[in-house]
């Protein structure tokens, strides 16, 4: 192993190189820039190309187009340039085209703050464009270290299901400082399922069979396959059609691959939830980090408190989250995102601490699981009538 | 047709469901004319299409590969399959005035900037038509469309001080053309030279619209006045300025907006790099360079 210490932003440019890189383009924007900025002075060197776009919506049809072609590719952004990949989004999903997206997420609405960090775009990453009749994969790195191994796992997820996958970060993960290691060896490389089987073509000439079939290649252009592959709703050989049994087809495709499968995306961590504890904090990303701090320093107070930090946010893990837990759930905005699934998901007590622009600190947390394990609101949360 | 649809199209596709009196069959029959002069077969290139009446008539009928962008943004979509397919492999891109000069304008310009090895056909039906006849960015100067009721007085990219083909070259195209749907030769010609071009070519197809532009601009649903109102209006020939203001059959619009002719507008073939192969080829170098391979499925 060859240990790096550098940023997250750095660990996701050498994991994508590594898992084999052949496009990227970006659009600079901040806490994401240093992506772009980085895979121009190393993704050349191996052998990938790097484009710089006219704004996010070139940068990420750009990435589809590379990947339509053959090549693996990527884009990474931020909230302002998130919102702008709705219609690339809604392509790449519809043609099952596989790409990696790193979202650096930021505090908003709009441009907000730009150098500090934000989860505002946890719905968004579920419901990425319009029209619905989709699942969609989103994974969350807590620190640098995950950012890579994960960003590794995007790759080949991408192309396992046939579609965008998110890298839900925040400025914390990308911006943060750490120690990473880099496998050089085969068996290290294996340990971290590298290599990535080089991309294949379908075949032809059905390019969309209606299963919910995964480790299917999707449709490639120019290798003389008669691919063919639009933002219509497609037939099986790729017309568009307006016939509704046909929309269907594509639509139970596009949603149960994902559903059916999701034993392969599924990713959290648990902490002293042995015991099955009746208070548990939840989180992803940075916040979980300190959570799991606040739970361990809960527990040598004697408050049976356990801690779940989901790495893997959509599809969600829905039977994580039993009824008969209260919950409190930590995210770093003040609407409360992640707090609503918990509650549709557990249908039990559930409890907000939401922070912007900076993580809660332990004592913070404790001072909440007090209140909440006192049948009360966190008073962390001052000025909110109700905890959420 | 039927001797080059059966040789280069889909017979699935074929016929099309283009209205009554549509030109833009004529325009993809240049378009197969100038490939069946290249010599070219339905490996060698790679078909795209926009959103609108020439995205939707003209998406998959190909018989090689095929893909159609989200409105507008098929230019960047190319730009990336540029990046992946070899130089030899052409890409052809069939798109509408709209998807062209309005939300695609940005990406368009940006290919030109760029002089990226694509061909892109604009097959200009003077509006938005597919969604029932609206004004677009090349909609003549006056005409009453469904959202212009009183005239349009905004103004476009084809009038007597603007014209797109301009924008395109000082954005850096390498080949611009500007044809009639009726014309013969002369535009299967511009449409060679445009496939042969290293760079970005672009050929401005008009074509008459009866169903829409014909019933509601010109106030006239005969498919013979119409097409006298567009061979008026866009000259005789190839290069011969537009027709006289206000004489055209329709009582609407008139015939004198266009300040150019038709035929070949700018020629620079080899004049500035495609940037994608400018790229792949430092790319090759920096690889080689640092004694690494190419990364996975680049292509050498």
């Amino acid at each position: 192993m060859r240990r790096l210490f550098d940023t997250g932003n750095a660990a996701i440019t050498e994991a994508a190189i590594l898992a084999g890189l052949g496009f990227y383009s970006g659009y600079p924007i901040t806490p994401a820039t240093e992506i772009a900025e980085n895979m121009s002075r190393r993704l050349p060197p191996a052998g990938g190309y790097y484009l710089q776009a006219e704004d996010e919506t070139a940068a990420f049809h750009m990435a589809i187009g590379a990947s339509l072609g053959g090549l693996r590719a990527m884009t990474s952004t931020s909230g302002p340039g998130f919102v702008l990949y709705a219609d690339p989004y809604g392509w790449a999903i519809g043609s099952e085209i596989p790409v990696v997206v790193v979202n650096a997420q930021r505090v908003g609405p709009v441009s907000g703050i730009t150098g500090a960090p934000g989860q505002g775009e946890f719905y968004l990453s579920r419901y990425p464009t319009h029209g619905g009749n989709f699942e969609t994969i989103v994974l969350a790195p807590e620190g640098v270290r995950e950012a890579f191994s994960m960003t590794i796992e995007a790759f080949r997820l991408a192309e396992r299901f046939r579609t965008p996958v998110t890298i839900l970060a925040d400025q914390l993960v990308t911006d943060g400082w750490e120690a990473f290691e880099v496998p050089e060896g085969p068996g290290e490389a294996e340990a971290l399922g590298l290599p990535i089987p080089a991309r294949r073509a379908h075949p032809g000439p059905e390019f969309y069979p209606p299963t919910d079939e995964i480790d299917v290649p999707p449709v490639v252009l120019g290798r003389g396959t008669g691919g063919a592959c639009s933002d219509w709703t497609p037939t099986e050989e790729g017309y568009d059609t307006e016939e509704v049994e046909a929309q269907m087809r594509h639509a139970f495709r596009l949603v149960y691959k994902i559903r059916n499968n999701r034993g392969l995306i599924d990713r959290s961590e648990l902490l002293l939830m042995e015991d099955d504890p009746g208070l548990v904090l939840v989180s992803y990303g940075s916040p979980s980090r300190v959570a799991r701090s606040a739970a361990r320093e809960a527990r040598a107070r004697g408050l049976r408190v356990g801690a779940i930090s989901l790495k893997s946010l959509w599809p969600f893990q829905d039977r994580l989250f039993p009824r008969h837990r209260t919950h409190l759930v930590v995210e770093l905005n003040r609407d409360g995102q992640l707090v609503r699934e918990v509650q549709r998901a557990s249908g039990g007590r559930v409890h907000f601490l939401g922070r912007c622009g900076e993580l809660p600190t332990v004592a913070e947390l404790l001072e909440a699981l007090g209140d909440v394990a006192a049948g009360q609101a966190p008073r962390a949360m001052p000025g909110a009538r109700e905890s959420w | 047709m039927d001797r080059l649809s059966r040789k280069f199209l889909r017979a699935r596709k074929i016929p099309g469901t283009a209205c009554s009196g549509c030109g833009l069959g004529q325009v993809h029959k240049r378009i197969l004319l100038a490939i069946e002069g290249l010599g070219l077969g339905k490996d060698d290139l790679v078909w795209g299409t926009g959103i609108g009446c020439a995205g939707r008539q003209t998406f998959n009928t190909w018989l090689g590969d095929n893909f159609a962008g989200t409105h507008g943004r098929v230019y960047a979509l190319a730009a990336g399959l540029r990046m992946a397919l070899p130089r030899e492999r052409r890409i052809v891109l069939t798109v509408g005035d709209g998807d062209a000069f309005g939300i695609g304008l940005k990406h368009l310009l940006n290919c030109a900037r760029r002089n990226l090895d694509l061909t892109v056909i604009v097959a200009d039906n003077l509006g938005f038509q597919s969604t029932g006849g609206q004004y677009g960015p090349t909609t003549p100067p006056g005409a009453v469309t469904d959202s212009s009721p009183y005239g349009l007085d905004e103004a476009g990219w084809l009038g007597p001080d603007l014209d797109i083909l301009e924008i395109l070259r000082a954005a850096g195209a390498t080949f611009l053309a500007r044809h009639l749907s009726l014309d013969g030769q002369g535009s299967v010609e511009s449409v060679k030279a445009a496939i042969l071009n290293p760079g970005f070519s672009l050929v401005h197809f008009i074509y008459p619209c009866v169903t829409h532009f014909g019933a509601v601009s010109l106030a006239e649903r005969d498919k013979g006045r119409v097409l006298a109102w567009f061979r008026e209006a866009f000259g005789d020939g190839p290069g011969e300025p537009g027709g006289g203001a206000g004489e055209g059959p329709g009582p609407r619009v008139g015939t004198g907006f266009l300040k150019f002719g038709r035929g070949v507008f700018h020629s620079a073939p080899g004049s500035r790099p495609d940037y994608s192969e400018q790229v792949k080829d430092w790319t090759r170098k920096m690889a080689r360079g640092q004694g690494g391979g190419l990364a996975t499925g680049n292509t050498p």
